[in-house]
């Protein structure tokens, strides 16, 4: 028992250190991209203040940034610095891209995790409604107009939802997070996640209810079925006792990896909604050049997709090593 | 039920059963693969020559702002509307195409040419260097390919149908380098391609004689899925404004009016681009599939 248990620790020490290192490669890679940015690395850092910064000042500041030296050491210095959790200021905000940050991603969390556990739960559903009615007209209905879906762009979907449901027929609000005014309306802030949530979940339902349904598929063919077929077992308790449990790990791998996908989706749909998140700021900051900001979304991008990643993998693992799953 | 046999023999107590079909009853949806695969060629065809031969029967310049038809309903003399701008969408479709179907084959041949490259390279070293090459990959794709396309094209400053095209290239090519590499880590101990480097192939001389041939099949499908993702990040990006200005026409930058569009309520002028978009893209996926069922059995599609 104890080996395993040390077997366990060794095996998360290794995730642990993978996921620091490829943090740091992914900082790496952010921060020499964001250099090769037209424009003074000071302006990013300290915004309009620079212009009036006396020389021994801006001297200072460069020395504490370390702009002087090579890049290399540039990195490490600010690296430095984002470890005591000062990653300098927006440039469009004048605040410090933490707090920018802050405020939004709660907003940005609550819209993709609320879609992605929908989009798990539906194409789970709908997957093993297709699988039982296999090539029978249930089936090929949902899955032509899954092909369809799967082909329309996130923000063409958004559009239509706002021009129908918005626009036309006034039933939900098109944009923000809450009117202006009643922060703490819960009933209006569900009215205002209503259309951007259906364009999460309705740009990705489909490819995992197809992949959950050919997954089932191929497990109904296997002897176990048949054996707890003869046993007596009902139908549905075959489907979801033990062909669901087959099915169910590599389920979550794939949706493990497509946390990226789900994500940049979630992230495009916030611009058309103009809804306060990550996705709207990347926006605004790309369009005014605030590359400061740019740069710590996109490694904060990534962590939250690593972390997501590593999340699913203990559980893989964890299902594994029990033998049973869940 | 005996059945005899020329040297005499009798073979007694055969149960013949009706032989049972193996394969699977298969849905509707395989049945019809050809058919769908002949209608997305006929119909990508369609689009493809209507967009590079559109100055033989679209009469009017995609350009030209008539202040006096802005807003126009679809009818018969603009037949898709006119934009907010006064400029006629039957027209700027047609044109959009051109550009939106370059950027996307462009984008797409630098990053196939990328991922092969990068594939083979790490196919063929060593396992460090290799567990080291698929650490980096891994690393970039934990990226959603969005931002990393924001954040350089932010970088490289204003958008051009080149550099957008670069920008999708080299943010696009992660995923085929896995699958190259996988496969030619398969085949790289073959005799033929050990014959070929005894007798002095360069590296770029084996990857094209000996590895290309084996793994084109397996990366058919995602070089035609990156076309389509290409022509969808670059109507994102043109719609959000990040990418092509509105005066270069491309069906993305046609939807970055949809607010206006919005305020006066003209469905045409969203409907109309997105929908040949669609229809566009639903084309590029129907021959992906189609090339993923018939060269690529059993491979995983990831």
């Amino acid at each position: 028992m104890t080996g395993n248990r040390w077997g366990r620790i060794q095996y998360l020490g290794e995730k642990l250190l993978i996921l620091i290192v490829s943090l740091l490669i992914l900082s790496a890679a952010v921060f020499y991209i964001s250099r090769l940015a037209p424009g003074d690395p000071l302006v990013s850092y300290y915004g309009d203040r620079v212009e009036k910064m006396s020389l021994t000042e801006r001297e200072w500041a460069e020395d504490r940034l370390g702009l002087n030296e090579p890049l290399a050491v540039q990195y490490a210095c600010w690296l430095e610095n984002a470890l005591r959790g000062d990653f300098g200021i927006s440039y469009k905000y004048k605040l410090p891209v933490v707090t920018v940050i802050r405020e939004r991603i709660g907003n940005t969390l609550l819209l993709g995790g609320i879609g992605f556990v929908l989009i798990f739960v539906l194409a789970l559903l709908l997957g093993i409604a297709c699988a039982c009615h296999e090539g029978r007209l249930l089936d090929s209905v949902i899955c032509g107009i899954g092909t369809v879906s799967s082909c329309i762009p996130e923000f063409w979907v958004s559009l239509l939802l706002v021009l129908v449901f918005s626009v036309n027929l006034k039933w939900l609000p098109g944009s923000g997070a809450h009117t202006a005014g009643q922060t703490g309306d819960l009933g209006d802030r569900v009215r205002h996640l209503i259309l951007p949530l259906t364009a999460v979940v309705l740009g990705h339902l489909w490819y995992y209810a197809y992949m959950v349904r050919n997954r089932i598929l191929e497990e109904v063919g296997a002897d176990y079925v048949l054996l707890a077929k003869a046993k007596g077992l009902t139908r549905g308790r075959v489907l979801f006792r033990h062909c669901l449990q087959n099915v169910l790990p590599s389920y979550l791998s794939i949706m493990a990896i497509s946390a990226p996908h789900i994500l940049g989706g979630t992230y495009i749909i916030e611009m058309v909604f103009s809804y306060p998140g990550l996705g709207t700021l990347t926006y605004e900051s790309a369009r005014y050049h605030d590359y400061n900001l740019l740069m710590i979304l996109c490694m904060l991008t990534g962590i939250i997709v690593m972390l997501c990643d590593l999340a699913v993998q203990m559980v893989c693992k964890r299902g594994t090593e029990k033998g049973a799953w869940p | 039920m005996a059945v005899r046999m020329e040297n005499g023999f009798k073979i007694v107590g055969i149960r013949t059963l009706p032989r049972e079909e193996q394969v699977r009853p298969r849905g509707r949806w395989d049945k019809g693969s050809g058919r769908v695969f002949t209608g997305a060629v006929l119909v990508l065809t369609t689009i493809i020559l209507g967009c590079f031969l559109c100055e033989l029967f679209v009469a009017r310049d995609p350009g030209y702002l008539d202040l006096r038809n802005y807003c126009v309903l679809p009818g018969r003399e603009f037949l898709f509307g006119t934009d907010t701008m006064g400029r006629d969408i039957f027209a700027m479709i047609w044109y959009g195409g051109r550009i939106s179907l370059t950027i996307g084959i462009a984008a797409t041949m630098l990053s196939t040419i990328l991922g092969v490259v990068f594939g083979a390279l790490s196919g063929c070293a060593p396992a460090w260097a290799d567990a080291l090459m698929m650490r980096l990959v891994e690393i970039l794709l934990s990226i959603p390919s969005l931002m990393a396309v924001i954040l350089i094209q932010a970088i490289l400053g204003e958008a051009n149908v080149f550099s957008i095209s670069f920008v999708l290239g080299i943010t696009g090519w992660m995923s085929i380098a896995k699958v190259v590499r996988s496969e030619v880590r398969q085949i790289r101990e073959c005799e033929y391609v050990i014959a070929s480097r005894c007798m002095g192939g360069g590296f770029f001389h084996i990857l094209w004689k000996h590895l290309t041939p084996n793994f084109v099949s397996s990366i058919m499908f995602m070089v035609v899925m990156n076309i389509r993702s290409a022509i969808v990040a670059e109507s994102t990006l043109s719609f959000m404004g990040i990418g092509l200005p509105v005066e270069v026409i491309t069906w993305g930058s046609m939807l970055s009016l949809s607010e206006d569009a919005m305020l006066a309520n003209a469905w045409w002028i969203i409907l109309f681009p997105g929908a040949f978009l669609v229809v566009a893209l639903l084309c590029f996926t129907g021959l992906g599939n189609h090339l993923r069922r018939n060269f690529n059995r059993g491979q995983s599609n990831l």
